[in-house]
């Protein structure tokens, strides 16, 4: 295993100053020191070192209220660690505008430090430093979905379970059941629509004269009523469940969505060297062209040359004899 | 032992990356930077273990090698993981003077000395810099660990300590006491990390015995040293489940001379031996065309591959032992599976399309969208496979291209043969005057196993008749020289290695053929299945762990460093059979014993068996040193 020797160090340090006492070496005043740790305090890395606290900040605040946000809230619960929706919504909100100035912030400091001229190691250090926090922030928004998608998928867990028990309750009648006070509102709204076609019934037939009181139409109506009920039900069924489809198919179109913008990019690249290859091949069209044509002309200078030797051996023959 | 010795590492790596302080589980911890700064041995070290995507995880926003030019970046904490030499030290003031980096965090890779240390020591006054050097460490991490049971010791100066370098003629005392020294600074570390004092048996006589008695007088000294040993604390009560001790084996690689220059046959010690194979990565020449190109034309480029083999590649952990038309064949299902898994990744598009309009769709919603959802989650997943696939079948390929065109079966299958002493159906001269059955290096290796294992040495007629062939077809005979020389020093001293019966049973060509339709084409290679066999080390290891007599190894050495005094007897003291050993052979070892060892290990349930050696050396590598030590 590995030995701490930072001791031993420092007890090398301590002999090496007292040798170099002995000896006479002058040593450094400690005033550039001083100097040195003021360093100014804009630049890269506090600014960078800011961004990183407050995403914590964020991520604590999240995970203080965790518990209580996600809870759906029992009859017996106490009223102090309730939420009530509004509270929900407002920290959702806070989040999503906390996590967009940060990303804000991410971009703006990638935009500085690639404008600020350093070296390519530094450079380099910093878009990794950026990425470092970009995924922190990612890690941190996954919590806060999460969360999200957690209340929902409650929230339409109860809706379903309370969709069940009206369908009881008009047939049977006012039953006190004992319901979730979320659904009070609702169950309400179903009781008064299935208590009021039974009320108008009641009325319309305390109204009328004994000749409508059949019981084959008190049942009709009865039977519509209850359809009527079932297919709004439904309906309202239907829609929650479709909600809860929607955020999942939200989450999925956002891991879509990068994977598109990651081919855009590698799309542009590809146009890039696509362009650059049409060039090239045109260039090389070109070239062999010219070849070509050099060639020929070479050709022609060869014949022409061979001739012209002919002519002056034939000339020379003639001149000698 | 409980965790495997590259976990260890590994872990002490991490620790020493997170600042020496141990990681923490909780993974949206708020990220922190630093620096990387390495010499050559610490990226050896580093690099079969860690990934840079691992590093990046762990903050790592650059790694750097010391000996670059490297610029200053202020504000930043810098990690260093380097040798105690001369020239890095110096290299370390340097960086000091000039300020580059904001915190120094100092870790050596095995101890420094004390007066290297008051160098950094008034480098750091000079510099004003002392309270910037935040922690110094000794890592005691020398050595390579490639495999989960299989390290080495170094890889960048492995000259240093080759066969050739121990061997040689002329070498001096202080040579050899410097490569001893080496050797057992980074066994010392190995036994470190590995939180384990050994019992240590070695042969008489050689390399393998001065090694083990420095190993043992330095364990002994750390031992007594109660302020600062090593193996107290913590360290060991941690990671010890076990009650027994290690056996430590050393073994020198003159015991056995044929393993090295052997053909192979298993896919681990075909691509070592065939392709370029170097820290668990393979490069290769892609686009390397048949046909050449016609005259005039440009000559094409070839580009080069680098693929990295690693643990966590399932295929190739599960394969790299196995004959080669396993892998062949394995390779093929992979494809089939991976192919099927697309296809219904892509037959769920259709049913989305189709179920879009009707009205109960809404009901069945809920299936497609989980269905979805597991879709694009196992998309990754799906992915990397197909790498790993394309990955392997490019390697392999390029293995068989090797196999096809220099008859590497058949040089495998004549080989066993000789070395199990069975009979031979065609005369090694025969083989070595066919001009397109492998290069002229595979012809010598061949040459060479029939020299070292004959029970006596061919008549000098046959002897000559042997050489022309060779010369003819353009051998280098130095090794044969050397051989020479061995096999007589070796004969005085001890009866010639025996290998052990194997059998090499040829499979019935056409049946195989037929039955896999794979796209690496396997006719016209010979299909062979290997059978159990022990080579020599194996051999002496399973003496040594069952307590067996045996004339070899019966006057083995026998140490004990927690013994209060050191006994000259080769008694050992303890009669049980061990659980763990560790075999290491000084000289230079290859995949094909590491492979032995870990069959015989998985055949004899319950024992754990962890491969060492002072250098991998490929057989081309090895013959090349053999004919070096032939030409003195």
């Amino acid at each position: 295993m590995a030995v701490d020797i930072t001791l031993l160090f420092k007890a090398s340090v301590k002999t090496v100053k007292t040798r170099n006492k002995a000896i006479g070496i002058g040593l450094d005043s400690p005033k550039d020191e001083i100097f040195k740790r003021s360093r100014p305090k804009i630049g890269f890395s506090p600014k960078a070192k800011e961004v990183i606290t407050n995403i914590t900040k964020l991520k604590d605040f999240l995970l203080q209220h965790r518990k209580d946000y996600v809870s759906a809230g029992s009859l017996i619960s106490s009223d102090l660690t309730r939420m009530t929706d509004n509270e929900r919504d407002q920290i959702d909100q806070d989040a999503q505008i906390f996590m967009r100035t940060c990303s804000e912030a991410i971009r703006q400091l990638r935009n500085e430090a690639v404008k600020q001229v350093s070296s390519a190691q530094v450079k380099e250090h910093r878009g990794a430093v950026l990425d470092l926090i970009e995924v922190y922030l990612r890690g941190v928004c996954k919590l806060y979905s999460e969360q999200r998608a957690i209340r929902v998928k409650r929230m339409v867990d109860k809706k379903r379970l309370s969709r069940l028990a009206p369908e009881h309750h008009s047939r049977v009648g006012k039953t006190p059941e004992p319901m979730e006070e979320k659904t009070v509102k609702e169950e309400s709204s179903e009781k008064s629509v299935s208590e009021v076609p039974n009320n108008t019934l009641n009325l319309w037939e305390e109204g009328r004269v004994e000749d409508e009181l059949s019981p084959e139409e008190i049942q009709m109506f009865e039977q519509e009523n209850q359809r009527l009920v079932s297919e709004m039900n439904s309906l309202v069924d239907e829609v929650r469940q479709i909600e809860g489809k929607v955020v999942e198919i939200s989450r999925l179109q956002e891991i879509f969505a990068e994977k598109v913008l990651h081919q855009e990019t590698e799309i542009d690249s590809i146009h890039q060297l696509v362009v650059g290859t049409t060039e090239n091949v045109k260039e090389g069209n070109e070239d062999i062209r010219e070849a070509i044509k050099n060639n020929a002309g070479f050709r022609v200078w060869i014949l022409f040359f061979l001739v012209m030797c002919s002519f002056s051996l034939l000339f020379l023959d003639w001149y000698d004899s | 032992m409980a965790a495997s010795v590259r976990e260890k590492q590994t872990v002490a790596l991490k620790r020493m990356l997170n600042f020496n302080a141990p990681p923490l589980k909780n993974s949206a911890a708020e990220p922190v930077w630093k620096v990387l700064i390495y010499d050559r041995f610490g990226q050896d070290i580093i690099s079969p273990l860690l990934t840079v995507k691992e590093l990046r995880d762990m903050g790592i926003t650059l790694h750097l090698l010391l000996h670059s030019d490297r610029d200053p970046i202020p504000d930043v904490p810098a990690i260093f993981f380097v040798m105690p030499t001369e020239e890095n030290i110096d290299r370390i003031c340097q960086d000091l003077r000039n300020q580059l980096y904001e915190s120094y965090y100092m870790n050596f890779i095995s101890a420094i000395s004390r007066s290297k240390l008051e160098d950094i020591a008034s480098a750091a006054l000079a510099a004003n810099a002392v309270t910037q050097v935040t922690k110094v460490y000794d890592q005691y991490l020398n050595f390579i660990t490639l495999e989960d049971d299989m390290f080495t010791l170094c890889h960048q100066n492995k000259e240093l300590i080759s066969y050739h370098a121990i061997n040689r003629a002329d070498i001096q005392d202080t040579d050899m006491e410097a490569i001893m020294d080496t050797i057992v600074d980074s066994l010392f570390c190995f036994f470190v990390t590995l939180g384990a004092v050994p019992i240590i048996r070695c042969p008489r006589g050689n390399a393998a015995e001065m090694v083990a008695v420095k190993l043992d007088k330095k364990l002994r000294e750390n031992l007594r040293d109660a302020r600062n040993s090593l193996f107290t604390g913590d360290n060991m009560a941690a990671g010890q489940f076990s009650f027994q001790r290690p056996l430590f084996v050393l073994a020198d690689r003159n015991v056995d001379m044929a393993t090295p220059l052997h053909h192979t046959w298993t896919y681990q010690a075909l691509i070592h031996d065939v392709l370029d194979y170097q820290l668990n990565r393979v490069v290769m020449e892609e686009g390397a065309g048949g046909d050449p190109s016609p005259a005039g034309a440009r000559p094409k480029k070839k580009n080069r591959k680098t693929y990295d083999l690693t643990g966590a590649d399932r295929f190739w952990q599960k394969h790299k032992g196995s004959p080669f038309p396993e892998v062949a064949e394995s390779v093929q299902e992979e494809l089939d599976t991976y192919r099927t898994q697309e296809d219904e990744v892509k037959h769920l598009k259709s049913i989305m399309g189709l179920e879009g309009e009707d009205e109960g769709a809404i009901s069945m919603l809920s299936d497609n969208t989980a269905k979805l959802t597991s879709a694009v989650s196992s998309l990754p997943e799906l992915l990397e496979k197909k790498r790993l696939i394309d990955l392997h079948t490019n390697v392999a390929t390029a293995v068989l291209d090797h196999i096809k065109s220099r008859k590497l079966d058949v040089y495998f299958e004549y080989e066993e043969k000789l070395m199990s002493k069975s009979t031979l159906d065609k005369s090694l001269l025969d083989i070595i005057s066919d001009p397109d059955a492998g290069t002229p290096e595979d012809k010598m290796r061949l040459f060479l196993i029939y020299y070292i294992t004959a029970q006596q040495a061919p008549s000098e007629s046959d002897l000559e008749q042997y050489k022309t062939a060779l010369l003819d077809a353009g051998c280098d005979l130095s090794p044969l020289n050397y051989i020479k020389q061995w096999k007589a020093f070796t004969k005085m001293a001890a009866t010639p290695a025996n290998y052990g019966n194997s059998g090499v049973k040829p499979m019935g060509l056409f049946s195989r053929v037929m039955n896999s339709g794979s796209q690496l084409v396997m006719e016209g290679v010979k299909n062979l299945v290997l059978k159990q066999h022990n080579l020599p080390v194996t051999r002496i290891l399973d003496n040594l762990m069952e307590m067996k007599s045996n004339p070899e190894t019966d006057d083995y050495r026998y140490f004990d460093p927690k013994m209060l005094r050191g006994s000259e007897s080769s008694i050992p003291r303890n009669k049980n059979p061990f659980q763990e050993a560790i075999v290491f052979v000084v000289g230079g070892g290859n995949y094909i014993e590491y492979q032995n060892l870990v069959d015989y290990a998985k055949f004899k349930q319950g024992k754990k068996v962890v491969y060492g050696c002072s250098e991998l050396s490929n057989a081309g590598q090895f013959i090349k040193q053999l004919s070096q030590l032939g030409q003195k």
